[in-house]
């Protein structure tokens, strides 16, 4: 990876993990009770609207999406570009299988969520046999992703075509009810950031460090850094069809503009580059800031699209390693000076 | 059968000519500019507010192109300047990322301000017969405009002194330097040229079709498959693989609808990318 990113983790309390005792899983787990204490108590708040619950939705599904493409971009330096597709696989093949064909919904939103991993595996598998570099990898899943929204459009007899459609599983149970929705997708984001908090402790994170600062010593020092790349990427990947599957029957209904490359692609970048690539639980803080962000900008209505540029040029411009690191080191250094 | 390569080979001009800006900017800079569809829209918007106002098409295209050209300048010299202190891969992946946020704040800005708005040259008069299929005006001056400026375009690089000079950085920026060429000059140049020939594309598109404010993605897009089939920073290649994607695109879409048409292009383009990383004409670096 380049210069510019790879401090984005290191010595911060958001930003990583190194300085502290790296054997104990104490460390993974309070911030993520912590952080799943925090969200256990927004519907107390938000618990009486249905739209407000709505959002607080897919705000998770955005935390589990940005901390999905942290593992397989900051971590492991793949470029992924269809981090919307990879979601759709789970969302829409876990909304065929369980309308069309008939199967139950958790075998539909397992195997929808296998789909995804062996998709995003494959993906990553490809990128690394012909060795694509980060261009070449965000060049193709950038293709992958196209294709994908061409096909859901094109194949409108099975998807619905533009405007999606209606499930008929799950209807009338708690999956449509309005606050424990919310407590399955939270649930879901929490294991997700411990999976992804002690795979950074293991040797696993050892790995990714390395082959993120330098790609060829790593592999001199005896990584297997192809391994290790297919195997984030695969995690990855079933962290977004999960999530995607969950999301399509929660809603109830699936759309390609749920899954689009404009709609969750290019917002998982702005969450991702503002929590701080590469940072523990920069990803989470950032997909909720923006999650409100939108909420409170959903009067300037197209405007918004400018503000999001503009966010991302000043990020990457600016604030490289991400807003909430560089917030935390201010912190640090105020608390150390006083 | 024929009318399909013919219209292909119009929108495969047209894609080509617009793909060499790309690939230039990524040759000689290593800018991958997912801003270029945006402008070529703004190109297209500001083309029809100045007819709106009254002026008559041909200086109204002119300045529409001239904007497209200044863009390229205004974003050398402020959003990318910082990528000129990067080198290799970083510089291309911040390129993407930087470009990616002005592509956005120009497609919210012009869907706030004008949404709707959109271009549409409409030449008149009657159909003429092309091979015995009758091809509209409007085709075929797309067609002839693109053709000029794509050998305006060979012409310059082969045969000035000033186009010699950009291929020469293409080919080794460090021997260029050397020999007393400026290669920041020669980048600045090109951004100039790439808004220029992304603004001419979006006139010659909207003599087919309108080109409206929304446009912009899935012009970059196009321009992009295009300059990765053909090999990026390769201009022969960019041509090549335009004419042969736009016939594909064409036949397909009259064969089996524009959705699946557009999946086979991309498979195509991820098929070619997969088997010759380099391109048709690329070079391995």
């Amino acid at each position: 990876m380049t210069d510019r990113f790879s401090q984005a983790s290191g010595t911060s309390a958001v930003g990583g993990v190194e300085r502290r005792s790296t054997r104990s899983w104490s460390g993974v787990a309070w911030p993520t009770l912590g952080v799943g204490a925090i969200l256990a108590l927004v519907p107390l708040w938000l618990g009486d609207s249905r739209v407000m619950m709505g959002i607080a939705v897919l705000g998770l599904a955005f935390a589990a999406y940005t901390i999905a493409f942290n593992l397989i971009f900051g971590s492991t330096g793949q470029l992924f570009l269809c981090v919307g597709a990879l979601a759709g696989i789970g969302g829409y093949g876990g909304a065929i299988l369980a309308d069309v064909v008939g199967l139950p919904i958790v075998v539909s939103i397992a195997l929808s969520t296998s789909a995804a991993a062996l998709a995003g595996g494959l993906l990553s598998w490809v990128a690394v046999r012909r060795s694509l570099g980060v261009i070449f990898t965000g060049i193709v899943t950038l293709i992958f992703a196209l294709t994908f929204e061409n096909l859901l459009l094109g194949l409108g007899e099975l998807t619905g075509g533009e405007s999606g459609f209606l499930m008929e599983a799950g209807r009338g149970t708690f999956l449509r009810s309005q606050i424990p929705p919310y407590y399955l997708m939270l649930g879901m984001v929490l294991l997700t950031l411990f999976v992804y908090g002690s795979l950074r402790r293991s040797r696993f994170g050892w790995a990714f460090r390395a082959l993120r600062d330098d790609e060829v010593a790593a592999e001199l020092a005896g990584i297997d850094v192809a391994r290790y790349r297919i195997f984030a990427a695969t995690i990855g990947a079933a962290i977004l069809g999960l999530a995607g599957a969950l999301l399509a029957f929660t809603e109830g209904r699936v759309s390609p503009t749920t899954f689009g490359f404009a709609e969750v692609d290019v917002v998982v970048l702005v969450m991702l580059a503002f929590g701080g690539i590469g940072s523990f639980l920069g990803p989470i803080l950032g997909a909720l800031t923006f999650t409100v962000i939108d909420e409170l900008l959903v009067e300037v209505g197209q405007l918004r699209v400018f503000i999001y540029g503009a966010l991302v040029i000043a990020l990457f411009l600016w604030l490289p390693r991400g807003v909430v690191p560089a917030l935390d080191d201010l912190l640090r250094r105020r608390r150390a000076g006083s | 059968m024929t009318a399909s390569i013919l219209d292909g080979i119009v929108l495969g001009l047209q894609f080509g000519l617009l793909a060499t800006g790309l690939t230039l900017m990524y040759g000689l800079g290593g800018i991958l500019n997912l801003a270029y569809g945006q402008m070529a829209v703004v190109s297209a918007i500001v083309t029809v507010s100045i007819m709106e106002a009254g002026l008559p098409v041909v200086p109204a295209a002119a300045i529409g192109i001239a904007v497209g050209a200044l863009l390229g300048f205004v974003l050398d010299q402020t959003v990318f300047r910082p990528l000129y202190s990067l080198r290799g891969e970083a510089r291309v992946l911040l390129s993407l990322l930087l470009s990616l946020g002005v592509a956005l704040m120009i497609d919210g800005f012009l869907n706030w301000l004008f949404p709707l708005k959109g271009l549409s040259l409409f030449i008149g008069g009657g159909a003429i017969d092309v091979f015995g299929e009758p091809m509209r005006r409007g085709s075929l001056l797309a067609s002839g405009i693109t053709i000029v400026a794509m050998g305006g375009l060979v012409a310059f690089f082969r045969f000035t002194t000033l186009g010699r000079a950009v291929r020469s950085v293409i080919e080794d920026e460090e021997g260029a330097r050397l020999v007393g060429i400026d290669p920041r000059k020669m980048l600045r140049l090109i951004l100039l040229l790439s808004g220029g020939i992304a603004g001419l594309v979006a006139l010659t598109r909207s003599m087919v079709a309108p080109v409206d404010v929304t446009a912009g993605f899935g012009i970059t897009v196009f321009a992009l498959i295009v300059t990765v089939v053909g090999g990026l920073g390769s201009i022969t290649g960019a041509l090549a693989a335009g004419i042969i994607l736009g016939v594909i695109n064409a036949i397909a879409a009259s064969a089996i609808g524009t959705f699946m048409s557009l999946v086979i292009l991309l498979v195509a383009a991820a098929v070619t990318i997969l088997v010759r990383p380099a391109g048709l004409l690329g070079v391995k670096e």
